[in-house]
């Protein structure tokens, strides 16, 4: 994505984004509340379009995405629990949307469940049959079904904003264990979190968003989780990157202005 | 770690059918409450083919109305639409002379454009549904009164024709209707649980964001669920007029209320996301057989609305009932479920 710019009348959201994903790899987005980072991924899935800059996808240049646009290029976007339908059972939810069908439209249902329990199988997530209502799951669970659907679709980039809220230790850490999973067959990621201590697991690289501008990116080798926690908390109060940080910031200042 | 299966049981958790099941027993207490009031009439073979008989007016309309309510949207303009079709029609064979087929199919073209407008109204418009279709309620209902001035037409000069056997005539002993009736249960039973298209409305119903974030074209599939509704309700009114022979201005009026009951004591919430057809085709012969049943009864025709009163408000709370129950179980299985991932991550 490049110098993103999106407007909601008054108020500038984002302010001139650069912001990239490279192939197997999972970044996470952090700042503080009213950064900018939902709508950085609303403007990657389709959801909102922007007033300015452009999208690149696989080469493509795009100047506005549609959700279905996206998924038909390969991203699917995970958030907690808006997009699944909990009446209905886990096989139609991972299908949901690109249904296995003959041609007259008809609904290839035996084939779906095989192919749901395959890819469930693959996170472990075989408890529960595939004709649950998704209603009956637990919210780390239900994030499971959603990623099985991102395995299903092999999708290349799965957008996951904050799907560890509201969400027990254990199922949080089941739900990093699907990142991992997903980074084991090659998958890119964007995690979106306000816990340092839920993204720095699964992350290779950090993008810090501030205001509607990125202002610091770092890859994890060169941060514990409390160098994280203390560059947070310095761009919230002042607005930069520490001192002593400034050197492992791969978001050069030349790149705001 | 702990065998979900086993602790509720895999029946428990997929118990789909428990509504329906509460509907049909509904609906055999009715039929043996009024057995043993008048055990003469409910033994005769003339009851059951005068209710297949009149039975379609309000389930045709129903079964596609379940569409449009597992959506979460409504239409009440489908009882205007009833007289708009076959108004087209019944002008079409007086200008022609006949009982045509060209008729029937641009009566049923005229509810399909009228279903059409509605869903273009609700989906590009942004008018809420209930409102656009209570402006089009009174506009359909307008046109047709404009157009017959308040008369009637009468088609009994048409009886013998072919349109007339093969909507409104009888085929081994069965109204011919109630046969379309349960044709088009079938094919609206098969959309809506084996087509692509009906789990697109289950989706729309159930959550629009979700629906709208998987690339499904929720505008396309809500104006598509309204045209067919249209031409569904069309559909309804031609076989009502073609069986009485005569088509009249208020056709239709009396059907709103009934068809939307007996697609909510059939278990569809307004909530959308939820429903059966099987479900609306019990509700629309509980209501019709409440209607025989209390006039073979001996009591007067007045105490119809109030036992459908009665059984509305028994079907919804039973309903209620259940959905709370439902509502526990959710909550109980979610429990379970986060306890077994506790235990397999420790």
């Amino acid at each position: 994505m490049r110098n993103i710019v999106k407007r909601f009348g008054s108020v500038v959201a984002l302010r001139g984004v650069d912001f990239y994903v490279r192939e197997n790899e999972v970044v996470g987005l952090v700042g503080d509340n009213g950064a900018g980072k939902s709508t950085l991924v609303k403007i990657l899935f389709g959801i909102h379009a922007p007033d300015e800059g452009e999208i690149i996808i696989k080469g493509m240049k795009f100047k506005k995405l549609t959700p279905k646009l996206a998924y038909e290029l390969g991203i699917v976007l995970i958030h907690q629990e808006r997009t699944l339908c909990t009446n209905h059972p886990i096989w139609r939810n991972i299908f949901m949307g690109r249904e296995i069908t003959n041609k007259l439209g008809f609904l290839r249902i035996d084939d779906m469940k095989k192919i749901a329990y395959e890819s469930l199988s693959q996170l472990e997530l075989t408890r529960m049959p595939v004709e649950t209502p998704v209603k009956y799951l637990s919210g780390g669970y239900q994030q499971g079904v959603q990623i099985s659907r991102a395995l299903v679709f092999e999708a290349d980039l799965v957008i996951l904003d904050e799907p560890t809220v509201a969400l027990s230790l254990a199922e949080t850490q089941r739900v990093l264990e699907y990142v991992n999973e997903l980074k084991k067959k090659g998958k890119s990621a964007v995690f979106i979190s306000h816990n340092i201590y839920h993204v720095y697991p699964v992350a290779d690289r950090f993008v810090i968003l501030d205001k509607g501008r990125v202002v610091a990116e770092f890859y994890k080798e060169n941060l514990t989780p409390e160098d994280l926690t203390e560059i947070m908390i310095s761009i919230a109060r002042t607005g930069s990157v520490p001192e002593k940080y400034k050197e492992l910031n791969l978001y050069r200042k030349s790149q705001l202005t | 770690m702990t065998a979900i299966h086993e602790l509720k049981g895999v029946r428990g958790i997929i118990s789909d059918y428990k509504l329906q099941v509460v509907i049909t027993a509904i609906f055999f207490a009715i039929w043996f409450a009024f057995y043993v009031l008048n055990p003469s009439a409910f033994t005769n073979p003339f009851t059951y083919t005068s209710l297949m008989s009149i039975s379609p007016y309000t389930i045709i309309p129903a079964i596609s109305l379940t569409l449009v309510i597992i959506t979460g949207e409504i239409d009440l303009s489908f009882s205007s639409i009833m007289a708009l079709g076959p108004l087209i029609m019944a002008m079409t064979w007086q200008a022609q002379g006949e009982a045509s087929l060209l008729g029937v199919i641009l009566g049923l073209l005229a509810g399909l454009g009228a279903g059409l407008f509605n869903g273009i109204l609700i989906t590009k418009l942004g008018i809420p549904s209930l409102i656009a279709t209570i402006g089009t309620t009174f506009l359909w209902r307008g046109v047709v009164l404009v157009a017959t001035q308040g008369f009637s037409i009468p088609l009994g000069q048409y009886r013998d024709s072919m349109v007339f056997s093969a909507l409104v005539g009888w085929l081994g002993g069965i109204p011919v209707q109630f046969l379309w009736t349960i044709g088009l249960a079938i094919i609206f039973w098969l959309i809506l649980n084996r087509h692509r298209f009906g789990a697109y409305i289950y989706y729309i119903g159930d959550n629009r964001v979700a629906a709208q974030m998987v690339g499904i074209n929720v505008d396309r599939v809500l104006i598509s669920v309204y045209a067919i509704h249209g031409l569904i309700a069309a559909f309804a009114g031609i076989i009502n007029t073609l069986g009485m022979a005569t088509f009249w201005p208020t056709l239709g009026d009396i059907y709103m209320l009934k068809s939307v009951s007996s697609v909510v004591i059939g278990g569809t919430p307004v909530t959308g996301g939820l429903g059966t057809i099987y479900g609306t085709f019990i509700g629309g012969l509980i209501l019709e057989f409440i209607e025989m049943g209390v006039l073979t009864s001996g009591v007067t025709g007045f105490w119809i609305r109030l036992v459908h009163g009665v059984v509305i408000i028994v079907a919804l709370a039973a309903q209620g009932i259940l959905r709370r129950r439902e509502i526990i179980r959710a909550r109980v299985m979610r429990l379970i479920t986060t306890q077994a991932t506790q235990q397999s991550t420790s």
